[in-house]
């Protein structure tokens, strides 16, 4: 066996990277030791990602150099990384669905008698690989069909295959259960226990301190220190982060008048597969949040709500009178406004620009005859888009050349053209970096004391502890109970999140 | 022409970026402008009265088509029937024509059966959700079909000579089949860059889902592109019926690959949401010049095809290249 305990296996000097007018990367240093398992962590847009995918050669710097177990390498392609056994399991996964595990793995690199694909000798070297790593998925299930977790472990024995011996893992638990994450640690863990080094990008303070031998904290695209995990903490690694130490990130909530109107009330909602039983009511000035585990059924609920998915029972009324079978077109027309869940495949027109994507809901108000008044809706997105600090070069750019945060504002920007009775806002500060995150905060809160309904959807306990004035969790599509914003705890949600009392795990 | 499309221009900076956004927005019309002055210079007829003219008659029915086939890609919607529709709808219409004796009925006729089968198309996709490349081939079986059935086999000729008055009238010099084609390229361009029902276009092709979260009635948004781009196959069949005095049953799709050419060449995206009707008019008159070069120089037709297959594929590629977004 060569040494491997603390040779450096990667070297970054002067590393620089610019997107189009942005500097994505900053002169970087860095030093990563061989089978040391270690964390990239930043906000978004820190520049954490894109130096992982520097690495594994997705992108090419423009400046600075690149040294892998000794020698300087210039990669032009994920292909080049690959034959310098660097490899990366994006975040997006990229597998072909309709193959299956082992026909994934050896995906390009088969084996072959002849013309002949030998799945012999691939079913031989997937049981090794399988012993090896410990990581288990069956061969021959079709990859469409596993889950995330099981996906991506086809993925890190796709790596494998190929002989990695570093491995980027870019944001691999954001999308798993809990279950799944500690299971993901525990296989990152074997990894670099037999001599393969991981590079970890992820923004769970928590997983990163669990895991990780050392840590780079990146701001701004440049590098603000690496240091061994152990003497890190959350808020040591938030302050770093952010430059300040992270207080007062919610503004204060009003409580709404007792006596004020009931917007939206709900009774009885049921959709089969999906949620059932759904009473709720949001009144007028009040910030609901709807709780729960991904899955739990909190996005269909305001789905349903906003007419885009049919329901079986129950009724949704707005202000005193019911909505019968809806479209998403009645409940706007009906004073409803939804933020959806995923800007880019639910929001917005990428392509078309901002002026376009903000009217587009409330055209009407601009149009005679069908016609488009391009004066007064340039005039009504300006203000709107001012209102939420929206920052473009113009609004004539396309939205896909804003930042998350500025696209998000851009779905804000359009309710407020003519605001809405009742916003529903689903994952509103998903993708969006920390300052935009609170100006979104504001924004809420703000419309809220306005008078506005606001029912909110979060994954993220803190927002829905920050802004609800009530917070209803939700399990296996039902509400599980109600809880007072105001005194709400984490460990309250989440207990009714997961259902930790024996009594209810009995009953569901 | 075209204030909806600046924003296709403001690129993120870098050389390369900045050539890829003007040549995705504008390339077409340097393209076309070269190619015009190209033929002025080395041949002789083409910068005639006559030959433009000349030129300008015989792209009518091709805009007719072309214009509405733009609104329907950009909203998302591939019409691959306009071609049996160009072949049917003035089968109907002459049968009426000869039935009764009404030019005016038999336009409307022949609209009409155009709009029909639009809205089959527009149901089949936006109710059926079948994808519309293939729901539109299987309409095109049945209304092929149809032209037969409607003609008996037959070819079929107008009642009155009058029928000819429909295209070729001269109006400032003019055939009345240009001033039709005229008058559709601009309604069109005035319903996709002016209207509510365009930006609605634009929205549904863009992205269909966050264009009903919005309030687009994309169904119906749908369904109206197709229909209107069967009408629009349908008047293109009458006016080319009534250039040749004729109609005859078929099943040719040559027409429709020339409107599919024009459009893509043109630059509107095939992929949807991206566009605009002036692109299909230089992509339309930038064939229509080659093809007229290629006879001015006497290049052997058989060729004239290689070539144009070839300029197809190019102004697809440079879509495809240009939408190729610097990674970030």
């Amino acid at each position: 066996m060569p040494t491997i305990a603390l040779d450096d296996h990667v070297l970054l000097k002067g590393i620089t990277k610019q997107f189009g007018s942005t500097r994505a990367i900053d002169s970087a240093d860095l030093t990563i030791r061989r089978g040391e398992v270690h964390a990239l962590i930043g906000e978004n847009g820190a520049g954490k990602s894109t130096l992982g995918k520097i690495l594994a050669g997705v992108h090419e710097p423009d400046e600075g150099s690149l040294t892998i177990a000794g020698e300087t390498v210039r990669f032009r392609s994920p292909r080049q990384a690959l034959d310098r056994r660097v490899t990366m399991v994006a975040q997006e996964l990229a597998l072909v669905p309709t193959l299956t595990a082992l026909e994934n793995v050896y995906l390009g690199i088969e084996s072959s008698k002849g013309p002949v694909v030998d799945d012999r000798d691939h079913r031989r070297r997937y049981q090794r690989l399988v012993e090896e790593s410990g990581i288990a998925v069956d061969p021959s299930s079709r990859v469409g069909s596993l889950s995330v977790a099981d996906q991506q472990k086809v993925e890190i024995l796709r790596a494998l295959a190929r002989n990695a011996e570093l491995i980027v893992m870019d944001e691999p638990t954001a999308r798993l259960t809990a279950g799944e994450v500690s299971n993901l640690l525990q296989i990152i863990r074997d990894l670099s226990a037999a001599g393969t080094t991981v590079v970890f990008v992820s923004h769970f303070l928590e997983q990163v301190l669990e895991i990780a031998d050392r840590i780079t904290i990146m701001r701004d695209g440049r590098i603000v220190r690496t240091s061994e995990a152990s003497t890190e903490s959350t808020g040591s690694l938030v302050e770093a982060m952010i430059g300040r130490t992270l207080e007062a990130n919610f503004p204060p909530k009003q409580p709404p008048a007792p006596t004020v109107e009931t917007v939206l009330k709900v009774t009885g909602l049921g959709r089969a597969g999906s949620f059932e039983d759904i009473d709720l009511e949001v009144k007028a000035g009040e910030v609901v949040a709807l709780a729960g585990l991904v899955g739990s059924g909190r996005t269909e609920v305001v789905r349903s709500v906003f007419g885009v998915d049919p329901v079986d029972s129950g009724s949704i009324e707005m202000l005193g009178s019911i909505l019968e079978s809806g479209t998403p077109r009645k409940a706007i027309d009906r004073g409803m406004g939804m933020i959806p869940e995923s800007r880019s495949d639910q929001g917005l027109m990428l392509r078309r620009p901002v002026r376009e994507n903000v009217s587009l809901p409330r055209l009407g108000l601009f149009s005679r005859l069908g016609m488009v008044l391009k004066r007064g809706e340039q005039e009504s997105v300006g203000v709107a888009t001012t209102e939420v600090d929206l920052r473009a070069a113009s609004l004539e750019i396309p939205v896909e050349s804003l930042s998350g945060g500025n696209q998000q504002k851009t779905m804000f920007a359009r309710w407020l053209i003519e605001r809405p009775k009742l916003l529903i806002a689903d994952e509103p500060t998903r993708g969006v970096d920390v300052g935009a995150k609170r100006a979104i905060y504001e924004l809420l809160a703000g419309l809220a004391a306005d008078g506005m309904a606001v029912l909110l959807v979060s994954s993220e306990i803190e927002e829905v502890l920050g802004l609800a004035h009530r917070v209803l969790v939700m399990r296996g599509g039902r509400i599980v109970c109600e809880i007072d914003g105001i005194e709400a705890t984490e460990a309250e949600v989440l207990e009714a999140a997961f259902g930790t009392s024996a009594e209810e795990a009995v009953g569901v | 022409m075209s204030e909806v499309h600046v924003d296709e221009k403001i690129g993120t900076g870098g050389l390369i970026a900045q050539f890829r956004s003007h040549l995705k927005g504008y390339g077409i019309i340097w393209i076309t402008l070269a190619l015009f002055l190209l033929l002025t210079v080395t041949t002789g007829p083409f910068f005639s009265e006559a030959n433009l003219r000349n030129i300008l008659d015989q792209q009518a029915t091709l805009l007719i088509a072309a214009s509405l086939a733009t609104v329907a890609m950009i909203a998302g919607g591939f019409d691959l029937s306009i071609s049996a529709v160009f072949v049917a709808a003035p089968l109907l219409a002459l049968q009426v024509e000869n039935a009764t004796g009404s030019i005016l009925l038999a336009v409307v006729v022949g609209v009409l059966a155009g709009l029909s089968v639009g809205v089959l198309n527009g149901v089949v996709v936006a109710v059926l959700k079948v994808n519309s490349f293939i729901g539109t081939l299987a309409t095109s079986f049945m209304v092929f079909g149809a032209g037969y059935l409607i003609s008996n086999r037959r070819i079929l000729q107008p009642e009155s000579e009058n029928f000819r008055n429909i295209a070729r009238s001269r109006w400032l010099s003019l055939t009345t089949a240009t001033w039709i084609a005229f008058g559709v390229v601009l309604a069109t361009w005035f319903l996709l860059s002016r209207t509510r029902f365009g930006r609605h276009v634009y929205a549904t092709g863009g992205n269909p889902e966050a264009a009903r979260l919005a309030g687009v009635r994309v169904t119906g948004v749908t369904i109206a592109v197709f229909a209107l781009t069967g009408a629009a196959a349908g008047l293109a069949g009458v006016v080319s019926a009534s250039r040749s005095l004729s109609a005859m049953p078929s099943d040719d799709f040559s027409f429709l690959f020339g409107v599919l050419s024009a459009v893509v060449v043109g630059g509107t995206s095939i992929a949807g949401g991206e566009g605009g009707v002036w692109r299909t008019v230089f992509g339309a008159f930038f064939i229509a010049f080659m093809i007229n070069g290629f006879n001015l120089h006497q290049v052997d037709p058989i060729w004239q095809r290689v070539i144009q297959g070839a300029v197809i594929l190019a102004a697809v590629s440079i879509d495809a290249w240009a939408r190729r977004r610097p990674a970030g």
